[in-house]
């Protein structure tokens, strides 16, 4: 995947974001006061009467990278996407796209912003049943107040692009739900928004199909480079599309990093909790698992690179039947050797300058 | 769901009232409308002159339409339509203009006041010739076998013959349709009767009750009046009342007396009476006796056949009768 | 895997959509009345508890209020005179003023004038148009609308239909309802979209309009006719506002429950690509509202068709006419030959609104594939199409010198009818053996039900009345249920009509209870079995579309005249709902759980004692509601044949065009609908 370079402006720049529901006098009390950091939700609640769905939030989207924001139901993760283009308001907190401030636009502005810069997926899809889906991709279009013709040649094309050739004229009805989901993803791309927003899409879909639609986002993704934000409760998805992963509980983000970081380096123990069962050597890479080069090694054995995952390096080691290097650019970073890589794979806490030698 | 930008419909309904508002006036065209003279929708549809006549809901009623009807459509070339209207209503659907003539009215003195004499909308047609007339009546059997029923004085013997299940344990009075004029509460009590009034609410109701009642050979008491074709079917005597005297029935609490004979008299909206051409003068004629009326009613009510039909036999057998009205 | 749908906490959300009875529609037609879903919470003790005390608050206010006021006022029964408003002398010098005023004052001049002569130019209009059209054009045109919406089955039944209501003498009575039903569905659907639309919009348009319309729903038509009679007038103008006013609160309802039933999902997708307020309503909220939205229309023409018929006493016309001057003359042939048009309407035009509903949605048959005609009549050249071929159908008729139904072609109806209902009052109103004759059963029923009940009812006091009202409407819902019950009553106390109204109300408890007993019965049996309910089916529409001034004279001829009739045809009336609700309840049973319940060797009985009855609980709510609505509706209608009491007073204040006593009779009815429609609301409100 894309790696990005963090000097660009994010698209999405957040801080200290909240959300709080409930009546609007009290709601908006709760940010910042003593209620708010010190209190469990069900004690906020019974205290105020409020529910905090987001709670001081603070992240950046990188321009190209694929954001996913992961939780359980009820961490407010749904609540944070939808802040992001305002369909819910946030209740404080700043929150800017591409250095502009979203929380000022007036509706003329946010609607711009709807439906030129961010578009969404749902997952229930929002189709409207009534209408043919080559109509229902254009429908943003249709907002827009593109003529007739040119819409419909876009929505054409769109639909080719996501496969559904053939099916323009059925309606939502008729279609399986990864055929909607389809639809609504090109619906979504119609627009050609600069960032797309994934709001658990593919979890109403049957297991087969969600691996296919995963791998359809992770083609686009890689087609066309575009930033995506990715609400999601699978962990398994997470990992699979994130490039960054910010983990949410209770509306806080308990959290973020890279998919190694999260499951190398667990924050406390709700994530370790959380990764437990994640098979570590698909996810961690060897520079989790090497140790510097004793004298001699640095010449010798396989080269790796280091992002290579400890899954890969075990299969190289084994063959090789010794340690192997980890090489960035001609340079040794470390080796690896097979009891450095059975500690990633025991859940072991990492070894790097222990400098073991079995 | 969930949105971040008020709405508002109020805005968007003014306008939608407003377009409706003024389409409404742009329909019916600006300034005043008097609904007063507006006539039926249904009325000279086709092109065709249409006299609306008014029926009351009694079968004498419908026999004066039915003949008028018939000649106004055989004989004139009108199309007539009929509304079925009550009493009261019908004086102000007549003011209306929405109903041309009532051929049977058997007196509203207060209707009379306000339409003939103060608004001047309607014009007295002169008498149907027939007389009305408002009673109590038993079966004539049960007069024959009791004599003395006959007298109002002697009818608290017969109440327990006369109980029914609606009586509340006292006789039974049968009243009818609740449009039709009635003291017969008042009586009740200013006579000290042991009478319970039972209103059929309708004179259909109370006509089948009345013939059920002679089917079983039960004796009854019932509210009824002349003249009727039902007398042919099921005979009825009439009970004395203390008798009618001028002035006797003024005040609505206190009345003890009988019904008057009320000649039955014809109306007509006022501007029909003007130019309402050869209809109106027809209308303005038209006039027969009790049997003549009766004969019509019988050949409706109980011979079932339609009021058209009954009307064209009795044209086509009483052309004397008829063909002065014409002229 | 189970999805969540949003992590919002619960309770952040605007109330959902349908809250309260989805359809309490009045059931003016066929396939209307259909089970809402009534959501029984389960009651855990603490639920119990919390209950109880909301019962017992209210309950103590109510009597620590209404004790001292039945210190200062005993007597035993009846209401208080001293709590009594005479209101016959103001609303008497208003009627008169009114009279007085109408050609003159500018209210009426520049406006109800112009609404008045709108109605009649639109009527006029449409009648017109029908009569040029002739036989041959409307027949054509309504077969060939039919044949485009739904197939030559509905084609073929719309042209029997309009042959047979020329067969029957009655085309051009026929016309002037269906110009009168134009004009007013037309109206009020009109109306019921705008007011649905501000209800669906606006939770605050809502919250004041759910209750007037809620209201609304449950009147009975005759109490509507008197106030119109007061502005217009008798005559069309009245007749077609009434139902106006009639059917329009079921198309706001229906269109507002549409519009906030949208789809919350498509809404905020509709958002997310940057929609504006009014995009969003046309091309999200109005097209996903369509099917509520035609079946809004459907039941305005349910009810319009209902109230026309009635309006015939406030001189309609058209049908409903003829069945009332039939009515006078007790022709119950005749009587049949105008309502069996009102029924044949009524089942036309209903099936085609519901075919225009089943299309909406379905996938569009791609053209290739449609029968060639088929493809000839679509598109919008097909409706041209259509309309030329109805013209040219006219025009022929026309030059046949036949627009008007051609006066031979009748058949007579009246004389087989009667005959059979001679035969059947000649036989069975006294004299039967065994069982007795119909004039016993109506003796015993009123001698041992009606009687004692309204005795009862008369002689308890009246603040036991009021308290027994209180805790009834705790037991059904909230304080709120329970406060509007006991001002309902209050009211009828207040306007001086006390004894009347518990005569009605002891009449309608009577009749509500034999028609439950009936019903349940037999829906229990079309529940077991389809092929009795498909018998049913046709029997159970006939009822409910027949106006009820038809069986009205045989129901006379077979109970005499009283409040027993009054009841048996309030019965017939609503009994068709209640089995109809019962029986779609008792289907409706989880299926998994009877399997389950029949695994472990139930019987029948206990099957449907242990099992159906309890959870079809909701539906046989609804269907007590229903039947208690619809009785009340036909037990007023009953003042007509001797059933006294509101009923009497309505009619006396139509026919002598006595306000005093018809409105205060009217508003009477009004409270008492309320307060029977809220303690038998069966879902709660919370």
């Amino acid at each position: 995947m894309n790696t990005t370079t963090p000097a660009e402006a994010p698209v999405f720049a957040v801080d200290g974001l909240w959300k709080v529901f409930g009546p609007e006098k009290a709601a908006a009390r709760v940010p910042g006061s003593a209620d708010a950091t010190g209190l469990s939700a069900t004690e906020l609640r019974e205290r105020t009467g409020c529910t905090a769905a987001v709670r001081d939030v603070t992240f950046d989207v990188r321009k190209g990278e694929v954001f996913v924001v992961m939780g359980l139901s009820g961490s407010g993760k749904s609540t944070l996407v939808r802040c992001l283009t305002r369909l819910i308001e946030p209740t404080a907190g700043s929150l800017s796209i591409d250095g502009e401030d979203v929380l000022a636009m007036d509706a003329g502005r946010l609607r711009a912003l709807r439906r030129h810069r961010a578009a969404m997926v749902f997952q229930h899809f929002g189709l409207l049943p009534h209408r043919t889906v080559l109509d229902n991709v254009a429908y943003g279009l249709e907002i827009q107040g593109v003529g007739r013709g040119d819409r419909r040649d876009r929505a054409a094309e769109l639909v080719a692009k996501v496969g559904l050739e053939g099916l323009e004229e059925r309606r939502p009805g008729q279609l399986s739900g990864g055929q909607q989901q389809r639809v609504g993803l090109a619906r979504a791309l119609a627009a050609d928004p600069e960032v797309l927003l994934f709001d658990e899409p593919f979890s109403a879909l049957d297991p087969l199909i969600r691996r296919e639609m995963q791998e359809e986002v992770a083609r686009l993704h890689h087609e066309e480079g575009r930033t995506m934000v990715f609400i999601t409760h699978d962990l398994a998805e997470a990992l699979r599309l994130g490039d960054r992963i910010a983990l949410m509980r209770d509306g806080r983000i308990v959290q973020l990093g890279t998919p190694e970081e999260i499951v190398g380096s667990p924050a406390d123990d709700y994530v370790r909790d959380f990764v437990r069962d994640v098979p570590r050597e698909q996810v961690l890479t060897v520079r989790t698992a090497m140790r510097p080069a004793a004298a001699g090694e640095a010449e010798r054995g396989p080269a790796l690179a280091p992002a290579t995952t400890v899954v890969e390096a075990i299969e190289a080691v084994a063959r090789s039947g010794g340690p192997a290097r980890v090489v960035d650019h001609g340079r040794c970073l470390g080796v690896v050797d097979d009891a450095g890589l059975l500690a990633v794979v025991a859940g072991l806490p990492a070894t790097p300058g222990r400098g073991v030698a079995a | 769901m969930r949105d971040a930008h008020p709405r508002r419909p109020l805005g968007r309904h003014g306008a939608t009232l407003l377009a409706a508002t003024t389409a409404l006036a742009a329909l019916t065209g600006c300034g005043a409308a008097d609904m007063t003279r507006q006539s039926s929708p249904y009325a000279a549809a086709q092109g065709a002159k249409t006299v609306t006549l008014s029926v009351q809901s009694w079968v004498g009623a419908q026999a004066n339409t039915a003949v008028a009807s018939y000649l106004l459509e055989h004989e004139l070339g009108y199309r007539v339509d009929t509304v079925q209207v009550d009493e009261v209503p019908a004086w102000d659907a007549l003011s209306q203009g929405r109903v041309d003539a009532i051929l049977e009215d058997w007196g509203h003195p207060e209707q009379e006041e306000r339409y003939v004499r103060g608004k001047k909308t309607i014009t007295p047609g002169g008498e149907l010739g027939v007389t009305g007339h408002i009673g109590w009546f038993v079966p004539t059997w049960f007069a024959e076998e009791h004599p003395d029923v006959t007298d109002w004085k002697n009818l608290d013997k017969y109440a327990d013959l006369l109980r029914t299940p609606e009586s509340r344990g006292k006789g039974q009075l049968m009243d009818g349709s609740p449009s039709y004029v009635t003291n017969d509460k008042a009586l009740v009590k200013n006579l000290g009767l042991d009478l319970e009034v039972v209103f059929a609410g309708s004179e259909a109701a109370q006509i089948t009750q009345i013939k059920q009642f002679a089917k079983e050979h039960k004796p009854f008491l019932t509210y009824w009046y002349e003249p009727q074709w039902l007398f042919q079917r099921v005979p009825m005597t009439e009970v004395k009342l203390p008798e009618y005297t001028e002035g006797c029935a003024d005040d609505p609490q206190k009345v003890a007396c009988a019904y008057p004979h009320t000649p039955l008299r014809k109306y007509l909206n006022t501007r029909f009476a003007e130019s309402g051409g050869k209809a109106a003068g027809f209308l303005k004629k038209f006039h027969w006796t009790k049997e003549q009326q009766n004969e019509v009613s019988l050949m409706i009510a109980e011979e079932k056949l339609s009021p058209q039909q009954a009307a064209k036999k009795w044209v086509e057998r009483n052309e004397n009768v008829w063909k002065p009205w014409l002229t | 895997m189970t999805a969540t749908r949003t992590h919002t906490p619960p309770g952040t959300r605007p109330a959902g959509p349908a809250r309260g009875r989805q359809s309490v529609d009045r059931p003016a037609g066929p396939r209307t009345a259909h089970t809402a879903a009534a959501q029984d919470r389960p009651r855990r003790p603490l639920a119990a508890l919390a209950a109880r005390r909301a019962f017992l608050v209210p309950m103590g206010v109510a009597v620590a209020l209404l004790i001292p006021l039945a210190v200062v006022f005993p007597g035993a029964g009846s209401w208080p005179a001293a709590l009594t408003a005479d209101l016959s002398g103001p609303l008497g010098r208003a009627g008169d003023w009114i009279i007085d005023h109408r050609d003159s004052h500018p209210l009426f001049l520049y406006f109800f004038g112009h609404i008045s002569n709108a109605v009649v130019v639109s009527v006029r209009a449409v009648y017109v148009l029908l009569l040029a059209a002739g036989w041959t054009g409307v027949t054509a045109l309504a077969a060939l609308v039919a044949w485009r919406l739904a197939g030559i089955r509905l084609a073929l039944t719309c042209a029997a239909a309009f042959v047979a209501c020329g067969l029957l003498g009655m085309w051009v009575p026929t016309m002037q309802t269906l110009a009168l039903m134009a004009v007013a569905v037309a109206a009020s659907v009109v109306l019921g979209a705008l007011l649905g639309l501000a209800a669906g919009l606006s939770p605050r348009a809502d919250r004041v309009l759910r209750p007037v319309l809620d209201t609304m729903q449950i009147l009975p038509a005759f109490a509507y006719l008197l106030p119109m009679v007061l502005v217009f007038g008798i005559g069309v103008p009245a007749a077609v506002l009434a139902t106006v006013v009639y059917a329009a609160p079921p198309m706001a309802r229906l269109t507002a429950l549409g519009l906030r039933g949208a789809d919350a999902g498509v809404m905020e997708a509709a958002a997310s690509l940057g929609a504006t307020g009014r995009q969003r309503l046309l091309t999200a909220r109005l097209p996903l509202a369509r099917r509520q939205l035609l079946l809004g229309v459907n039941q305005a023409i349910m009810t319009g068709l209902s109230m026309a018929v009635i309006a015939s006493v406030i001189g309609a016309g058209g049908l409903g006419d003829r069945v009332y001057q039939a009515l006078a003359s007790v022709d119950v042939g005749a009587a049949l030959a105008a309502g069996i048009p009102i029924v044949l309407l009524a089942v036309v035009l209903d099936r085609t609104a519901d075919a225009a509903g089943r299309r909406i949605g379905a996938t569009p048959v791609p053209a290739r594939e449609q029968h060639l005609l088929r493809r000839v009549f679509c598109g919008w050249y097909g409706r041209l199409l259509t309309f030329l071929v109805a013209v040219a159908a006219a025009v022929a008729g026309r030059v046949a010198g036949s627009s008007l139904w051609p006066g031979s072609w009748t058949v007579p109806l009246a004389d087989p009818v009667n005959s059979a209902v001679a035969w059947m009052t000649g036989h069975l109103y006294s004299g039967v053996p065994v069982v007795g004759g119909t004039a016993d059963w109506a003796a015993r029923f009123t001698g041992w039900i009606l009687d004692p009940l309204r005795s009862g009812l008369q002689a308890a006091p009246w603040w036991l009345l009021l308290l027994l009202a209180c805790a009834l409407g705790l037991l059904a819902g909230t304080w709120r249920t329970a406060l509007t019950a006991v001002l309902a009553l209050g009211a009828i106390g207040a306007l001086g009509v006390w004894e009347a109204s518990l005569d009605t109300l002891s009449q309608v408890l009577a009749a509500v209870a034999v028609t439950l007993v009936l019903g349940f019965a037999i829906a229990v049996g079309a529940a077991r079995s389809a092929r009795a309910e498909r018998l049913l089916r046709p029997v159970l529409d006939v009822c409910q579309t027949l106006p009820q001034f038809v069986y009205l004279i045989p129901v006379v001829a077979l109970f005499g005249v009283g409040r027993a009739p009054a009841a048996a045809a309030a019965v017939v009336y609503a009994l068709p709902a209640v089995v109809r609700i019962t029986t779609q309840g008792l289907r409706e049973v989880d299926p998994a759980v009877v399997e389950s319940v029949r695994s472990l060797g139930a019987s029948r009985s206990q099957l449907l004692r242990q099992v159906q009855l309890p959870l079809a609980r909701p539906a046989l709510l609804l269907a007590v509601n229903q039947a208690v609505v619809l009785v009340l509706a036909v037990v007023i209608i009953g003042g007509l044949v001797g059933g006294g009491a509101l009923g009497y007073d309505v009619v006396l204040g139509l026919a002598q065009g006595d306000l005093a006593t018809g409105l205060v009779a009217g508003a009477a009815i009004v409270c008492l609908g309320l307060l029977l429609d809220r303690v038998t609301q069966p879902a709660k409100e919370d």
